[in-house]
């Protein structure tokens, strides 16, 4: 059997490694089961996976779910500043009631996870350091999330709307001053050599996205029990994996733009705070407002310790 | 099937449909259609519309239109006239001012336009029969026009470095740079040729017509000073932290037509619809290709074509530059009978690849497919810029303006060669504006 | 030699259908270029807002790449009956005008079927959106099938000019790939 995977990210990327130890785990299980990836968007655009995965046009992709809100307005919730803390607070995320209603809606659109997974982010801008809400007001930002450009906007920042790949000119021209988004991001599109501070993820950090393995549910079903056996074995193998090198990524990129001679500002705990108090306001307002069941998945989120 | 086979199969498939004079966006959508139906199963039809659709959904495609309104707002005025008059009456001691100015207005509404037709009208309407009545042969007055207008996607803006931007993800603003040095080059070559061979016809009496007084000299410079406006004024925007490059095409767009309907007093809404009405059936065409394009490249990517081609070339152990004469090869028999826009959609994403392991550099890179893709407008079967010719001057022979046309395409073979010697022609002018290449 | 200024605008003779489908083509080709010129206007909006306001913009680009996709789809139609759209007719001019007659059917209805499938497809993705509530991801969050729309329309004018296109050369109004006699 064939399957087929689309995703996004380049073959150095970790959430391509996660896909390809998948596909490599499942070949050597020796089931009669070939997963074929299609990386940096050579069948699919990113945001055009998740409609064909759920009509089963597409069976497998690597995809931040936050993309599909438009769908689903519950999976905003997977890009919500301040409801996640660290990697180790994301990975009992995973494993938690709150996780389970996420499935649950889902397996409305015929689809499942194989492997779970939050990736981290920071801030980074021109002329000065973005710690706290009061480094916002009047600064032309481009965030990556519905929710961070309404919390950004509350705290007084312009929301400059653009694609990712304009981001590096945009910086470099001055129409931006600040961008948010994930750390291997940051890296990959060489933001360090425009910017003069950077927050990464640390101790504190307010971006977590979650950018699980999906499948089609009935593609799976579909298959031999063998099949499914190898596939959720490999990919328990992989969540591991993944975890690790999430981790591992967010000092990485500190350490690029170290080494590229950018300031490095760290986010303190009363910082945090103050970010997640505007985040009620704003938000998580928002999302509560336009999402059937709202409060109760946002209760959910934050009943995990 | 072996998809290496498959893939040939489908090369044979889509030059039978192209060539059966049915458009080439609906005969990349049949094609795809029918290969996606034999190989893939029925039911991946039903993602064809939402894949096109997908392909438009790109911010920087709205350039495209504005670009080529750019182009076409002008073309409707006298500007085009003024511009190559202004430089005749600037470059009278010059043998040949003429065919120079020609050429030279053309390198000026290139930066103004991001289309080759558009360019190629709007100086050939006035600069053709002026040549011709001053004794200029056909074939060169003809033949330096139609390559002149080919800089229209050389010299920024750029209908086609946008969509090689897009389809490779390098910056647009760059590549519009890296445009710069090699279209005036292109210039200069165009005009040596344009000079020698006029010589050789034994007209040379007419390169040195012409004769002006200072005051009409001056009196002309008002006249071009709109143009100046508008290419400081988009150079301004895009490289002075006002706005993104894809932006610019809509100031562009309309400082154009402001200037179109304030100076040069273009009011009649039949006028203005003409404009409205050229820029729109350009665009739909050139983004309706590129939505079909898409849908081909998704057929190619799923049926595995794409990686297994490149794949292949990988595995070849070749000198670059013989693999580089290959691409040329490739690229320019494709030029001949395809649009640009949609030779760089189906190759730069099978190329690219390629292209960086053999240690070329993208941003020149897309330099050298541009002037492919201009010897493909002057040449047969499908070149733009010789009917666009052919409709300003009739009484010229298609046959005429091809062999005018000629000699030109091999100033661009030229072009190619000096630009592979001396690569920094193309990338350092990007490096200086906008840093290092990243 | 082949290129699209070697054919003329398509012939609607005094055929009243033929005159009707041109019609709805050309006001097709109005609304597109208006949506053009929309675009340029919100996409100077967008950046005088940002640049001399420094305030957000948070619904500009979505629409402008709305406009300009619609506006592609709604053209269609208009181009193809000013045959803008680009090919390459070296068969057709090889060929014999009875057998140029016999391709010019086949490629027609071979572009009508496919349309055709690109309609029926097209409104099946629309009316999922339509159904399902879909929205973009942004914090706009416009409901998709707006947009989408532009699909079923832009493929149902094209082949209903198609249609047009091949009654016309059936009837003998206008010829096969508007190419003249030889
Ligand atoms: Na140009
Ligand atoms: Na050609």
């Amino acid at each position: 059997t064939e399957l087929r995977l689309s995703h996004q990210w380049s073959t150095g990327d970790v959430r391509h490694k996660v896909a390809q130890m998948v596909a490599d785990d499942v070949a050597a299980a020796g089931v009669d089961l070939d997963i074929k990836i299609f990386p940096s968007q050579s069948l699919l655009k990113a945001r055009e996976q998740y409609k064909p995965l759920s009509r089963g046009l597409l069976d497998m992709t690597v995809l931040p779910l936050s993309y599909a809100g438009g769908q689903q307005p519950a999976y905003n919730l997977t890009l919500m500043p301040g409801l996640v803390k660290n990697h180790d607070h994301a990975a009992r995320m995973n494993e938690s009631p709150f996780m389970e209603a996420i499935e649950g809606i889902m397996a409305e659109d015929d689809v499942i996870v194989l492997v779970h997974g939050y990736l981290a982010g920071g801030f980074a801008a021109k002329d000065k350091c973005i710690t706290k809400p009061e480094d916002m007001p009047g600064l032309q930002t481009r965030a990556a999330g519905k929710a961070f450009e309404q919390m950004l906007a509350g705290a007084g920042a312009s929301i400059a709307s653009m694609a990712s790949s304009e981001v590096y000119n945009a910086m470099q021209s001055g129409v931006l001053d600040a961008v948010n988004t994930s750390s291997s991001s940051f890296v990959s599109y060489r933001i360090y050599e425009q910017v003069s501070c950077y927050t990464p993820a640390g101790e504190y950090a307010l971006w977590f996205m979650y950018q699980p393995l999906l499948m089609n549910k009935a593609k799976f079903e579909s298959l031999t029990e063998d099949q499914q056996k190898a596939l959720l074995a490999a990919s328990e193998k992989a969540q591991a994996f993944y975890l690790e090198e999430a981790k591992k990524e967010d000092a990485a990129s500190a350490e690029v733009f170290r080494e590229n001679g950018v300031e490095i500002a760290e986010m303190t705990a009363a910082d945090f705070d103050a970010w997640r108090a505007l985040a009620k306001e704003t938000s998580y307002k928002a999302f509560v407002e336009e999402t059937p069941n709202g409060q109760q998945l946002l209760d959910l989120a934050f009943a995990v310790e | 099937m072996d998809p290496l086979l498959l893939g040939a199969l489908v090369a044979v498939a889509t030059i039978l449909v192209l060539f059966s004079g049915i458009s080439v966006a609906i005969g990349l959508l049949i094609v795809s259609a029918g290969f996606l139906l034999a190989f893939d199963g029925f039911r991946s039809l039903e993602l064809m519309p939402e894949i096109l659709f997908g392909k438009l959904d790109n911010f920087a495609l709205l350039s495209i239109p504005m670009f080529i309104i750019m182009g076409a707002s002008i073309a409707s005025t006298r500007a085009g006239a003024d511009l190559y008059e202004a430089l005749e009456r600037w470059l009278t001691r010059v043998p040949g001012g003429l065919v120079v100015s020609n050429l030279g207005a053309c390198a000026l509404f290139a930066a103004m336009s991001g289309s080759s037709p558009a360019t190629c009208a709007a100086i050939g309407k006035m600069g053709i029969p002026e040549m011709r009545k001053r004794g200029y042969p056909d074939g060169v007055a003809a033949g330096s026009i139609a390559a002149g207008g080919t800089l229209g996607i050389l010299i920024p803006p750029s209908v086609t470095m946008i969509v090689y931007g897009i389809s490779t993800e390098t910056s647009i603003g760059r590549l519009f740079l890296a445009g710069v040095i090699p279209g005036l080059m292109l210039m200069g070559l165009f005009m040596a040729w344009s000079l020698y061979s006029t010589w050789r016809s034994g007209n040379a009496s007419v390169l040195s017509a012409g004769n002006y007084s200072w005051a009409e000299k001056f009196e002309i410079l008002p006249r071009v000073l709109p143009f100046m406006l508008i290419i400081l004024g988009v150079l301004y925007a895009m490289y002075g932290g006002i706005a993104t490059p894809s932006e610019t095409a809509a100031v562009g767009a309309l400082l154009c037509l402001l200037i179109a309907v304030i100076i040069y007093r273009l009011w009649s809404p039949k006028l203005l619809w003409t404009v409205l009405r050229d820029s729109t059936r350009e665009s739909v065409m050139i983004l309706f290709i590129i939505a079909a394009a898409g849908v081909f490249s998704y057929m190619l990517s799923s049926l595995f074509i794409t990686q297994a081609i490149a794949e292949w070339i990988g595995t070849l152990s070749v000198n670059r530059w013989i693999l580089m004469a290959a691409i040329n090869v490739f690229l320019l028999i494709a030029g001949f009978f395809l649009p640009p826009v949609a030779v760089i959609l189906m190759a730069a994403p099978i190329l690219l690849p390629i292209i960086t392991t053999a240690g070329f550099d993208p941003i020149w890179f897309a330099v050298v497919l541009t002037i492919n893709m201009e010897i493909g407008l002057i040449s047969p079967p499908v070149g733009l810029n010789l009917y666009v010719i052919n409709g300003i001057a009739p009484d010229i022979s298609l046959k005429t303006i091809l062999t005018g046309s000629l000699p030109f395409v091999a100033c661009m073979f030229v072009a190619i060669v000096i630009l592979c010697l001396f690569p920094e022609l193309a990338t350092w002018l990007p490096d200086v504006v906008m840093g290092e290449a990243r | 030699m082949a290129g699209h200024s070697t054919a003329a605008v398509a012939h609607a003779g005094s055929n009243p259908f033929l005159r009707v489908v041109a019609a709805i083509s050309t006001v097709a080709g109005w609304c597109a270029a208006a949506m053009i010129v929309v675009a340029v206007v919100v996409t100077c909006q967008m950046i005088f807002v940002r640049l001399v306001l420094n305030a957000s913009t948070v619904w500009q680009t979505e629409t402008v790449i709305y406009l300009v996709i619609a506006a592609t789809l709604v053209g269609l139609p208009y181009v193809q009956r000013l045959r803008g759209h680009v090919n390459v007719d070296l068969f057709p001019l090889s060929l014999a005008p009875r057998a140029r007659f016999v391709l010019a059917c086949i490629t027609l209805s071979i572009s009508i079927l496919v349309m055709a499938m690109m309609l029926f497809y097209g409104t099946e993705f629309w009316y999922l959106a339509w159904s399902k509530g879909w929205t973009s991801d942004t914090v706009w969050g416009v409901r998709l099938w707006i947009p989408y729309l532009s699909i079923p329309v832009g493929f149902g004018l094209l082949l209903l000019q198609l249609a047009a296109d091949l009654y016309a050369v059936l009837i003998g109004i206008d010829k096969p790939f508007g190419l003249e006699d030889k």
